[in-house]
């Protein structure tokens, strides 16, 4: 791929080359097209940052309106949020369902994406398009679904029933990143490990997870922000439970309230030092490239 | 040696064993809810899709469905003029800053999208920036309403979902062979020619299969809509919240969803069948 962009970058540089002021002409427009495209381009990425670059300053603002720039510096819209109880507790559920989920997913996720991987079986697509799914879907249909279950089952407004519902909507991603990753891992070294009379348990412990677990932690903490961050199904169907997007949700409908910037910093802030670590992560593993293509 | 492998084998024929466990948890936590939805959708013996009927013959939901298709195809649109450029422009880069324009586009990503559909109401909102400059500089009286209608939650929407379409089209154009160019350069086409009978009708399909995915995308979207739209701009996801969470009707949600669950496979269907065009 890096040959490619830099055989590229040699062809575009000897372009212009060519002569004749018809040729001196069309390189002339074709400058004046790229600083229209580069401008244009330009304002479409500020356009995606914009959001994140106006919600941070506005959540030190000392005003209780939306002044921008703010006319002050202050934290207290993080006091307002550190000194309610009612939105700690949402960030403890919140914390209890992600980590609970996540971790039910990445186990159920990962040994499935290894029998999917490895396995010779039929009907492995109809089984990954199965996993895969809930993603696809859009997230309401999987919220009237589980309500109308949960409902007849007795989970409506449960914790546990939450839990469920958040491993469902995390195991398209564990199944899609694992699978990847184990693909990339060469079969042989696992037939090494068996040859030499490794049962499968004893090849995964000390062969398969000391390799992958730079995969293994990424895929679980893709799968904490997503189950953190989810609101519709967890709105269906949390009942008395508050998690932060749900308590999030409802504070927007009704106003604007400042301590909301404080709480999306604060989001903005775990999201980046997570896509760093999950990034990191993935490069050790060398996944990344191979997931881009 | 081979006793061994063999005997690995048996214990686990062909690896199936291995995805059981979440075939078992798939199968309860979320096959049979569907399946038992789509059971909600149907009518007593007799009259066997009145709901579905229903559908069909009260206004409001044909209108919340037509409003849905148009936003999304509005949302689309926007997305792809936006998104293609962009894409378009990223390939042209050296590759650190390709890989800097990447991560600017995958940071809103990760960001919360209620982080970001908030956001817009700190910039556009009556009591925003973009009013309150308006004021000072003494260009408009009132505010000017950008939000709570049409325009507010397309502009929400495409925010959300441009990277969806920028992040795979872009891979797609770094994937194109260059030697492609090289050689209408070479047979003396111009830039134009080279990019309208080359360039764009070989990145065609990428897009096209991105711009299904933002469609697809906006059909289940709820939170813009509610939060952007103001209530006046409801969308099936928002109709199905009314359905489900205020007036309890859930045959006729089941009914709505079960057609959004349609839709959404076809347009699903289109999209891989478009993908496998895209596969050089």
């Amino acid at each position: 791929m890096a040959g490619r962009i830099e055989r590229a970058a040699a062809v575009r540089s000897t372009r212009p080359a060519a002569d004749g002021s018809a040729a001196a002409r069309r390189a002339d427009e074709g400058v004046l097209a790229r600083y229209a495209l580069a401008l244009f381009a330009g304002a479409v990425v500020l356009f995606l940052c914009l959001p994140i670059a106006v919600v941070v300053p506005m959540s030190f603002s000392s005003a209780s309106s939306l002044e921008f720039p703010p006319p002050g510096f202050s934290l207290r819209w993080y006091q307002s949020f550190f000194g309610d109880p009612r939105w700690l507790r949402a960030a403890g559920n919140s914390a209890l369902i992600a980590f609970a989920s996540s971790a039910s997913s990445l186990a159920l996720g990962s040994i499935a994406a290894y029998g999917l991987v490895r396995g010779t079986f039929r009907g492995r697509a109809i089984l990954e398009g199965n996993f895969v799914a809930p993603l696809i879907l859009p997230p309401v249909i999987t919220a009237v679904a589980l309500y109308i279950f949960f409902a007849r089952i007795g989970l409506l407004g449960t914790l546990p029933g939450l839990i469920v519902a958040h491993t469902v909507l995390t195991v398209p991603y564990v199944v899609l990143l694992m699978s990847v990753a184990i693909r990339s891992f060469d079969v042989r070294i696992e037939q090494v490990a068996y040859s030499l009379g490794a049962s499968w348990l004893r090849m995964f412990r000390s062969v398969l997870l000391p390799n992958l677990w730079p995969s293994v932690l990424a895929a679980w903490i893709f799968a904490f922000i997503i189950s953190f961050d989810e609101v519709i199904v967890t709105l269906f169907l949390a009942g008395a439970y508050d998690t932060i997007p749900k308590r999030m949700f409802n504070e927007l409908i009704l106003q604007v309230n400042p301590t909301i910037t404080a709480i999306a910093t604060l989001l903005i802030a775990l999201s980046v030092i997570t896509i760093g670590l999950v990034a990191w992560l993935m490069q050790r593993a060398g996944v990344l490239g191979r997931t881009l293509g | 040696m081979a006793a061994a492998t063999l005997a690995g084998r048996r214990l686990l024929p062909a690896g199936a064993a291995y995805a059981l466990p979440l075939v078992a948890f798939m199968l309860l936590a979320f096959n049979l809810p569907i399946v038992l939805m789509l059971g909600w959708s149907i009518g007593a013996p007799p009259d066997v899709l009145a709901h579905y009927g229903q559908i069909l013959e009260r206004a409001v939901y044909l209108k919340v469905l037509g409003n849905t298709f148009r936003i999304a195809a509005i949302a689309t649109l926007v997305c792809v003029l936006l998104g293609y450029p962009l894409a378009y422009w990223m390939r042209s880069l050296s590759p650190g800053r390709q890989l800097l324009a990447v991560a600017l586009v995958v940071l809103p990503f990760w960001v919360s999208i209620l982080v970001r559909t908030y956001a817009w109401i700190v910039i556009l909102g009556n009591d925003g920036l973009v009013n309150r400059s308006l004021q000072g500089l003494g260009l408009s009286g009132a505010p000017v309403s950008f939000l709570y209608n049409q325009f507010g939650v397309v502009l929400g929407t495409a925010n959300v979902l441009l990277p969806f379409l920028v992040l795979p089209l872009f891979a797609a154009m770094l994937k194109l062979d260059d030697r492609l160019l090289q050689a209408a350069a070479s047979l003396g086409a111009s830039r134009r020619t080279i990019f309208w009978r080359v360039f764009f009708p070989l990145t065609l399909p990428s897009l096209a299969a991105g711009a299904i995915l933002v469609f697809i995308l906006t059909l289940g979207f709820f939170i813009t809509p509610a939060i952007l739209g103001g209530g006046r701009v409801p969308m099936i996801a928002n109709m199905l919240d009314l359905l489900i969470n205020r007036l309890p009707r859930w045959e006729l949600a089941a009914a709505i969803s079960t057609v959004l669950l349609v839709l959404t496979l076809a347009c699903y269907a289109a999209y891989r069948w478009v993908g496998t065009r895209s596969q050089p």
